[in-house]
């Protein structure tokens, strides 16, 4: 053929770029994830702690190896004063002997026993009232929520759901208290069995929002990218 | 006399009875509650299992020295 029909080989700007660019690759799906990519990985409490943001040293019964948790909560400790105010009540209480001696009846080994036994009940009251407190959690982990009630001596349930179940999160927070110190109630409606879940009297329910509505988003981007675990 | 002393003497071996039963049944209440707290820290782990079952571990203690007290002191 003439060379008139050849066209000749032109290098433009694109073509140029083109070539130093990378060669594009097929986007594998990652094993595991990335857990809490858009939170800061910032530890913020302690085992004591009504929000603990990434927890160290915190384990549940039915967490999988590479779930990694995320916020535990608990209620307020605000709402542990009236059980602490009404248990240095009965600290003080027989010291009020001294004053009105209705034992005055009994000997004085029964006067002793009674005052001892008393302090047993105080402290059965403390130790039921801190168990309480202490293992009634809300965890938020990179896969589920989960909530854990010990409604009392011997009965307990663990509610779990997936993050994706989620549908909608509702945070409540009214009145003097909640409003001064900062707590609320986080209603999350779920598409699970368990139609609604209750963070009750939890610290910074607009941050727990805050962190459920960042999951949600991470569950949406890992399903587009086909990082399912 | 003799009668109202034999009967205050009945009643106070019947409010042994009854504390002797009452703190008895009190130390089964506190095995429950090790009970109540090895489930709890086989739910949830946070740390502080040795503080709490420490706890438990002492209320049980003192109940069963509040019995000891009422055999020997009532």
């Amino acid at each position: 053929m003439p060379d008139i029909f050849k066209a000749e080989k032109v290098t433009t700007h694109q073509d140029h770029h083109a070539k130093q660019e990378k060669p594009h690759h097929k986007i594998k799906p990652k094993e595991g994830k990335a857990v809490g990519s858009f939170l800061q990985h910032t530890k913020s409490g302690h085992a004591l702690s009504s929000f603990y943001y990434f927890p160290e040293n915190v384990n549940f019964e039915t967490k999988e190896s590479e779930e990694k948790i995320i916020l535990l909560l608990r209620k307020h400790f605000i709402t542990n004063v009236p059980w602490i105010f009404v248990l240095s009540l009965m600290i003080v209480a027989p010291l009020l002997l001294t004053f009105f001696p209705v034992l005055s009846f009994l000997p004085e080994s029964f006067e002793k026993l009674a005052i001892l036994g008393w302090y047993l009940i105080t402290t059965a009251y403390f130790l039921e009232s801190f168990l309480t407190w202490f293992f009634n959690v809300n965890i938020i982990t990179d896969e589920r929520i989960v909530d854990i009630d010990f409604y009392n001596l011997i009965y307990k349930e663990v509610s779990d759901t997936t993050i994706e179940r989620v549908q909608d999160v509702t945070y409540k927070m009214g009145g003097v208290i909640r409003t001064v110190f900062n707590y609320g109630d986080v209603l999350i409606q779920t598409a699970a069995e368990v139609p609604e879940f209750e963070f009750e009297a939890v610290p910074k329910p607009d941050r727990v929002v805050s962190i459920l509505q960042q999951m949600r988003i991470e569950e949406e981007q890992e399903k587009i990218e086909g990082r399912v675990r | 006399m003799e009668v109202s002393s034999f009967l205050g003497t009945t009643f106070f071996s019947i409010l042994k009875a009854f504390a002797l039963f009452g703190f008895g049944l009190y130390i089964l209440f506190a095995l429950v509650v090790i009970r109540q707290v090895q489930l709890m820290t086989r739910t949830l782990e946070v740390g502080l299992e040795w503080l709490v079952k420490l706890i438990s571990i002492g209320h049980l203690v003192f109940a069963v020295f509040v019995f000891i007290l009422a055999v020997i002191a009532l």
